[in-house]
């Protein structure tokens, strides 16, 4: 899931590099959380998060494929 | 690296908006991402028409040495090929118009590289999605407008209900993130469609069955019906299917995902 998510964000983004997907547990569902350079986050955001929703149905079907639930945060890196 | 740029521009219709912002940006087809916000109408005789509208992004190329594509063959006119053979001379639809510098990416013929990064994308997300699944690619009928043919990557496999979702939404979210992972790719607008099992087939079939119901009960009535909301494509589908209808003609109303299709009789 994690791997997915990675996946779909480097094949978006101009600094691919700069990507990275953590997963931790909190309470009932698995944390996935997504960083990007700032200059990438319009990108994986979208037009009214189009794009980043369109991440998380994907991170869910593969989250209801283990039986787990899933969310899905974006976190931007660097100085600002 | 160019700046990014976006503008949306107005035409009679989606061509013409398209070229006249393009000339705007100073820019030709390959270099921007055209997103139709509203395909416009005709209307009855000038009456109740809308311009179209659409939002072009440029792409931010790098200074990349340019990639080698296959040169195309010159593309010839494709002829809409309409199922009931209507005698009276429809204006055929013309093929895109070729760019000045003659790179044409829109051309009419489905674009094999975009077919094989498509296939190559959807292949290794279903397999991080952990679904056991094969990808049949084929190529769609020519457009109706604009005579243009696509690439169709079905999903074929067991129990793949989970890929469609309610009302198609998975599938219409990994369609939107696959055709950005590839144009961002290619660096040119992707316009593959993606489909589980012939899903999208068998909801535009059942869609013109509800135009055409619904056209029946517009002229019974002689008062407009209201579709529920739909997304783009699927209003597409019946405005396409009620174009030549004699008694009723169609329009679309409401902003973003509440926007639906009215049938008005004539």
């Amino acid at each position: 899931m994690k791997d997915l998510v990675e996946y779909v964000v480097k094949s978006l983004v101009e600094a691919p590099d700069e990507v990275s997907v953590e997963a931790f547990e909190d309470a009932d569902e698995t944390v996935l959380e997504i960083t990007v350079a700032g200059p990438d986050m319009g990108r994986i955001i979208g037009k009214s998060g189009r794009v980043i929703n369109a991440i998380r149905t994907m991170a869910q079907v593969a989250a209801a494929k283990q039986g787990i639930r899933v969310a899905v945060e974006l976190v931007e890196t660097g100085d600002r | 690296m160019s700046k990014k740029r976006e503008i949306e521009v107005r035409g009679a219709d989606v061509e013409k908006a398209i070229e006249a912002g393009l000339q705007k940006l100073g820019v030709n087809r390959s270099e921007v991402i055209i997103d139709v916000i509203d395909e416009g109408s005709r209307g009855l005789l000038g009456i109740g028409s809308r311009e179209a509208v659409v939002r072009l992004v440029t792409l931010t190329v790098e200074p990349t040495p340019a990639p080698k594509v296959q040169p195309k063959p010159a593309v010839q006119p494709v002829v809409a090929k309409r199922e009931t053979a209507v005698p009276t001379p429809k204006p055929t639809p013309k093929p895109a118009p070729t760019s000045s510098n003659g790179s044409d990416v829109e051309a009419t013929e489905a674009d094999a590289e975009e077919k094989k990064m498509a296939e190559e994308v959807i292949a290794t997300l279903l397999n991080k999605l952990g679904v056991d699944a094969q990808i049949d690619t084929s190529t769609s009928e020519p457009d109706d407008l604009t005579g243009r043919k696509v690439n169709v990557i079905d999903i074929e496999g067991e129990d793949l209900g989970v890929l469609i979702g309610p009302r198609g939404e998975t599938l219409n979210a990994m369609q939107y993130l696959t055709r950005l992972m590839v144009g961002n790719q290619l660096q040119r607008r992707a316009s593959f469609v993606v489909d589980v099992e012939g899903y999208r087939k068998r909801r535009q079939q059942a869609l013109a069955r509800l135009a055409e119901r619904m056209a029946k009960k517009v002229v019974a009535r002689r008062r407009p019906v209201s579709l529920e909301p739909m997304p783009p494509h699927e209003r597409r589908i019946i405005h396409m299917t009620l174009r030549d209808n004699e008694e009723v003609y169609t329009q679309s109303s409401g902003e973003g995902n509440r926007r639906k299709v009215r049938i008005l009789p004539k």
